[in-house]
């Protein structure tokens, strides 16, 4: 196989809260190939979001990352100086926040804000930016780009302004670009226009894209590879053809059932009981067994290790070994 | 860009206007703006020019105001206060608005250690007394108006701090400040370019409600004889001078001390409208 693109070794971020230390992510290790979608699927809280924030080392206070390797292009993330980090972000990694209300700056027009990644990374003059800020507004099919440019964010429906949060994550030609849930906030209808304009991108330039989702259904439709969280650890991971004929891990197999499409009753949906845990002080060995129709006493006692039970196939369960 | 500016500037107005206390507040201080501006030619005087023939005239259509103690024009001396009186406030909120969110905007972008030493700090001074703290700044530097003003800034600077830092904070957390990082923008960027234009508003309302405790503070200093000295005619030391003839003339103190109340009423009022104004629950 290839030198992957980006390699996850062992990362675990964590909140220094004052109700104790939360384990957002706990030893999380995976590997992103080049022109590859990867998706990262679990229950809000799972700790997904902070694992994008991490490879881009931009975790909230009080969050740290304590411990692990970001290793992108043979490069540890994690040791370089913030001011080199600086120029990775946008260049090579750049990330596309869930929520696009929030996420332009009211006070510039849009055309404004997508020219502003050029400017810092290629010196480009702000007339050659402007030009190519409406290049990019037409790529991510607005129309009217001309005029788009001249538009605030709040002239700009939510579809829109996460188009434009691509087109100004896409500008400077990242390798890598971390999608959290980019298309929770919108609609059915604009939510699969979305999704294909970030694929059509990605087919184009070859880019890698990290999905981070709690969409099952999305998963299916355009990744390559799945990892899916638990309480902050990767419980199964594998081609996501694989995952879907035979998911193993107890976790991946309920969530699977919890699809309107999966099931098979009538009326009510499956739902797995009980409640993800808390993260401050998380259920000794195995954190699923306290929801898990197949505990047995050893998932009290010991944290089963991710290992691959079929090639390329990983799962972390003491039923597989 | 400059046609930007106008259109927005004529927007603003029209908004002030539509809002009762706020059109008040606008005339009046476009009223002090106006004598402030014209005064040589509204004062029918010098405001220095004494005529002891004329001593303690009531106000009669010669003296429209009165005469004081050394037969000068009140009328005259008034209007040429409202110079003093508005370059002093906004002067005053000036410094004030440069130590106040400079110190704000470090405190609440940077939080930690910074933001603990620069609270501190905040807080300190604003413990004391202003006026006290003020009197005890021209002390040590003498009097003189432009003491005065330096000394009301140091004291008040605190307010904009406080005000700005915790807008700062609800800021920073804020997805376009972090799709900003995102992009590689540096710390010294995004606080000039994405944080500092959304708190602008802000500073503009506190800038306005700062400027009337800034004229009071540098009167009331002026009134106790540590800030404008003789012939300026700043509202406070005249209110101050015509303390001895309260019985005989009080047309001398009563006058500015009128157009001192006048003039914070109207920034007031066009404070009070612009935070309506500016408040972006109302707007969005």
């Amino acid at each position: 196989m290839t030198e992957p693109l980006l390699r996850v070794v062992d990362l675990k971020t964590y909140y220094k809260t004052s109700a104790g230390l939360v384990r957002a992510v706990d030893g999380v290790s995976f590997e992103v190939y080049e022109d590859e979608t990867f998706c990262v699927v679990g229950e809000s809280g799972c700790g997904k979001s902070t694992l994008a924030l991490s490879i881009i080392r931009l975790v909230p206070y009080p969050g740290e990352i304590v411990d692990g390797k970001i290793i992108y292009r043979g490069i540890d993330l994690l040791k370089l100086p913030e001011s080199e980090m600086r120029k990775i972000r946008g260049k090579e990694i750049a990330m596309i926040f869930q929520n696009p209300m929030n996420s332009l700056n009211p006070v510039f027009t849009i055309g404004f804000q997508i020219a502003e990644a050029p400017i810092i990374h290629f010196n480009m003059d702000s007339k050659r930016a402007w030009r190519k800020a409406i290049e990019l507004i037409a790529k991510v099919r607005m129309s009217d780009p001309d005029v788009r440019a001249r538009n605030y964010p709040h002239e700009l429906s939510g579809g829109m302004r996460q188009r434009t949060m691509i087109a100004m994550m896409i500008s400077c030609g990242p390798k890598l670009l971390l999608a959290d849930e980019p298309t929770t906030s919108v609609d059915v209808t604009v939510q699969a226009q979305l999704l294909k304009l970030l694929m059509d991108i990605k087919k184009e330039r070859r880019m890698s894209i990290i999905l981070i989702t709690h969409n099952f259904g999305l998963v299916a439709e355009v990744c390559n590879r799945v990892a899916v969280m638990y309480a902050g650890k990767i419980v199964e991971l594998g081609p996501v053809r694989e995952i879907f004929r035979n998911p193993m891990h107890p976790y991946t197999r309920g969530l699977m059932k919890c699809l309107p499409i999966g099931t098979k009753r009538k009326g009510q949906l499956y739902t797995i009981p009980g409640q993800p845990p808390n993260l401050i002080n998380p259920p000794p060995g195995c954190r699923f067994h306290p929801r898990c129709p197949y505990r047995t006493e050893k998932c009290r006692k010991e944290d089963p290790p991710l290992t691959e039970v079929e090639p390329s196939h990983y799962v972390a369960c003491h039923l597989h070994r | 860009m400059l046609m930007d500016a106008l259109a927005r500037l004529s927007e603003w107005i029209q908004l002030i206007l539509q809002n009762k206390y706020s059109r008040a507040g606008f005339f009046i201080i476009l009223f002090i703006v106006i004598l402030a501006i014209g005064a040589p030619i509204i004062a029918p005087k010098h405001y220095a020019e004494v005529d002891l023939n004329n001593r303690l005239r009531p106000p009669s259509l010669q003296h429209l105001f009165g005469t004081d103690e050394l037969g000068r024009d009140v009328f005259s001396r008034v209007v040429y206060g409202a110079r003093i009186a508005l370059w002093v406030g906004i002067l005053v909120v000036t410094i004030e608005a440069a130590i106040g969110v400079t110190l704000g905007m470090l405190a609440g972008y940077y939080g930690g250690k910074i933001d603990k030493i620069i609270s501190a700090i905040t807080d300190m001074v604003w413990a004391f007394p202003p006026l006290v703290l003020a009197l005890g700044v021209v002390t040590l530097i003498g009097p003189g108006l432009v003491n005065v003003v330096t000394a009301v800034a140091i004291v008040s600077w605190p307010t904009f701090t406080r005000i700005v830092r915790a807008k700062v904070q609800s800021l920073v957390n804020r997805e376009f400040v972090l799709a900003a990082r995102a992009i590689g923008e540096s710390d010294l960027s995004i606080m000039l370019r994405y944080i500092l234009p959304n708190v602008v508003p802000t500073i503009i309302v506190i800038a306005t409600l700062s400027i009337p405790s800034a004229i009071l503070s540098t009167t009331a200093l002026s009134f106790l004889g540590f800030g404008a000295q003789p012939p300026t005619p700043d509202w406070g030391a005249m209110v101050s001078d015509g303390m001895s003839q309260l019985t005989r003339a009080p047309w001398i103190s009563s006058f500015p001390g009128i157009f001192i109340v006048i003039t914070c009423l109207g920034f007031n009022l066009l404070g009070d409208g612009l935070r309506d104004i500016l408040d972006p629950k109302l707007k969005m």
